[in-house]
């Protein structure tokens, strides 16, 4: 039954909806959090389509989450662009830069593609950290104001995180729709097998191009909403140690399946929230959690969880076998 | 036995694929030398000789994965030398392979490796995913349909729609590639050994769908070993051997001429009664 599937993510909707206003009123330091953990949900799920869909390693993904944010802080800190249509500018550059990079990259398969992606991601760390005059160089882009939309100043961080959250919820939606849909059904031919693909009529080139720009001007918007909260981004927000980040949370949560993705972004960015408590030990519970989930549990946390699910079915079957004749 | 040169690019309409002086080396080694043949609108035409002939090198070089270093081939008298191997298979050429390649990522089920199939009908996009999906939904389920229906055109159930392809017996695996390369509703199937690993009983059945696909119109290119299957199914046989032309014929002229004998048939064309010949 529909309802009952979905009720599990019923609750979660209503979680995330109704938290700025019960527990974020007691705490509204977990509201920043939360506008985080949306960012990277954004950029994991992103990463997903083209990782865990596609196929295609990236590790540079990074690289356009820093044009988004750089795109759009340089446009509405220096010259005074409204923030959506920075937002969209920078979806934009992100998007273009890909389709413009990804021809050529995109030729590249396994290990070459990786060291490539990891390579852009560097480039452009490195072009920004040069051009100081434009982008604020190493010490970093300051007085990005506060998004703007329809008259509405979201300086508050509870009407940003509804927008932000808003947009996730989009991209989740879209990101799912894509994945369903015959489009990702050529990504998942690609992925198995490029050449028997092509004897059915699939022009890999053109899929992993499109999928690469979509994925890119995701990270783009995850970039924008980035600059548009802290106010100041760096270089160092978008080196290669954050697109590992991205990739580790993708793993984590369970590669190839977006609901994966963005379970995996939420709890790597929730994650310090408990740790902290082992002060100089957190970065070994760090490491420690992450090396058993992903030995133990290669399907990710949202394999745990669909476990868990079976598991308490299971349970359920057991202490009330259903009677013949009768379909679950 | 006859030999078919024809100049004219095989434009005369008799033949559906025309292969004219294709030749391929790799790196000094020819796998193919001066190779010219045609394969005649519907008919079942079988590309057989020994290991190493260059029979698979060939079926790649005509569905566009590889490019020849001379030579064309030509479909319904156009020039597809030089495309790629979509651009190919949009013209109605679909393959098969030698080692069952389905696709198993993300686990793709069988129903999902049979939409993939029909990529030239569905032609999906990102845009139509987002916005359009009143329409995909009613495409998946026209899809759905005639993957049940080529299902059971091949002789498997159509409720393994949802299993993994890793689940099916071999032999199944191999109808599965069949059904989904049908898909598309090819004009012209390019098969690379689909019964080498089958039984016998799994080989009659294999030459009776064989007989079906021809029924429906669709021109067939066999490369198989099973002499049996070859003799009971072909309107023609061309024989490869060192990447060379050996011959091409109907059955019986080939199976009484004297080189393709010494070259191949050998010990297999005594074992299946190979009746009087002349020498």
């Amino acid at each position: 039954m529909k309802v009952r599937r979905n009720i599990g993510w019923l609750i979660l909707l209503l979680f995330i909806a109704l938290f700025p206003v019960t527990l974020g009123r007691i705490s509204p330091y977990y509201n920043t959090v939360l506008i985080l953990v949306g960012i990277y949900v954004i950029l994991a799920v992103s990463l997903d389509l083209l990782i865990g869909f596609a196929g295609q390693i990236s590790v540079g993904h990074a690289a356009f989450y820093a044009m988004g944010a750089y795109t759009s802080g340089i446009l509405t800190a220096k010259h005074g662009i409204s923030p959506p249509i920075a937002l969209l500018c920078g979806l934009f550059v992100s998007g273009l830069i890909a389709w413009g990079i990804g021809r050529a990259v995109l030729r590249l398969k396994g290990y070459y593609l990786a060291m490539a992606t990891l390579g852009l991601n560097a480039v452009i760390v490195k072009l920004i950290t040069c051009f100081a005059s434009v982008t604020g160089g190493a010490s970093g882009l300051l007085n990005i104001p506060s998004f703007r939309i329809f008259g509405l100043t979201l300086q508050d961080h509870t009407y940003y995180y509804y927008f932000v959250w808003g947009l996730v919820i989009l991209v989740i939606s879209c990101c799912v729709a894509l994945a369903k849909s015959p489009f990702g059904s050529t990504l998942v031919a690609i992925h198995s097998d490029e050449e028997a693909a092509s004897t059915l009529g699939v022009d890999c080139p053109k899929y992993k191009l499109h999928v690469f720009v979509i994925s890119s001007m995701l990270a783009g918007v995850a970039g924008s909403l980035f600059a548009h909260f802290m106010g100041f981004i760096a270089p160092d927000d978008f080196d290669i140690f954050t697109s590992i980040l991205i990739l580790v949370m993708l793993f984590l949560g369970g590669v190839g399946t977006i609901y994966g993705a963005a379970l995996g972004a939420a709890f790597l960015k929730l994650l310090p929230e408990v740790t902290y408590r082992f002060q100089h030990y957190e970065l070994f519970f760090h490491g420690l959690i992450l090396i058993l989930v992903l030995i133990f549990m290669p399907k990710g946390l949202l394999g745990i969880l669909a476990n868990v699910k079976d598991w308490v079915l299971a349970f359920g079957y057991r202490s009330n076998p259903p009677s013949l004749g009768t379909e679950p | 036995m006859h030999d078919e040169v024809s100049g004219d690019g095989g434009v005369n309409g008799k033949h559906l694929l025309w292969v004219e002086s294709i030749t391929k080396s790799f790196s000094g080694l020819t796998a193919l030398f001066d190779v010219s043949f045609g394969v005649e609108r519907g008919h079942i035409k079988a590309l057989i000789g020994p290991n190493g002939a260059g029979k698979t090198t060939l079926l790649n070089v005509i569905s566009g994965i590889l490019s020849p270093d001379s030579g064309h081939v030509y479909y319904r008298g156009k020039d597809l030398t030089r495309l790629r191997s979509h651009e190919i298979a949009a013209q109605g050429l679909s393959r098969t392979f030698q080692l069952v390649r389905l696709f198993t990522a993300n686990n793709a089920k069988v129903l999902d490796n049979l939409l993939v199939g029909a990529h030239l009908k569905l032609k999906p996009s990102f845009l139509k995913s987002l916005f359009l999906r009143g329409m995909i939904r009613h495409q998946n389920r026209e899809v759905r349909e005639r993957a049940d229906e080529k299902l059971r055109f091949v002789g498997l159930e159509p409720a393994l729609g949802d299993t993994l392809p890793s689940n099916l017996p071999f032999g199944n695996q191999r109808l599965l590639e069949i059904a989904r390369a049908l898909m598309a509703e090819p004009e012209m199937l390019l098969l690379d050994e689909p019964a080498s690993g089958l039984n016998d009983a799994e080989v009659e059945d294999f030459k009776n769908l064989l007989l079906a696909v021809k029924e429906k119109g669709v021109t067939i290119l066999l490369v198989e070993h099973n002499m049996k299957l070859v003799m009971d199914v072909a309107d023609e046989i061309v024989v490869l051997n060192f990447g060379r032309k050996l011959a091409e014929g109907s059955c019986n002229e080939i199976s009484s001429d004297r080189k393709v004998i010494e070259a191949y048939l050998g010990a297999d064309y005594m074992k299946w009664g190979g009746g009087n010949h002349s020498g």
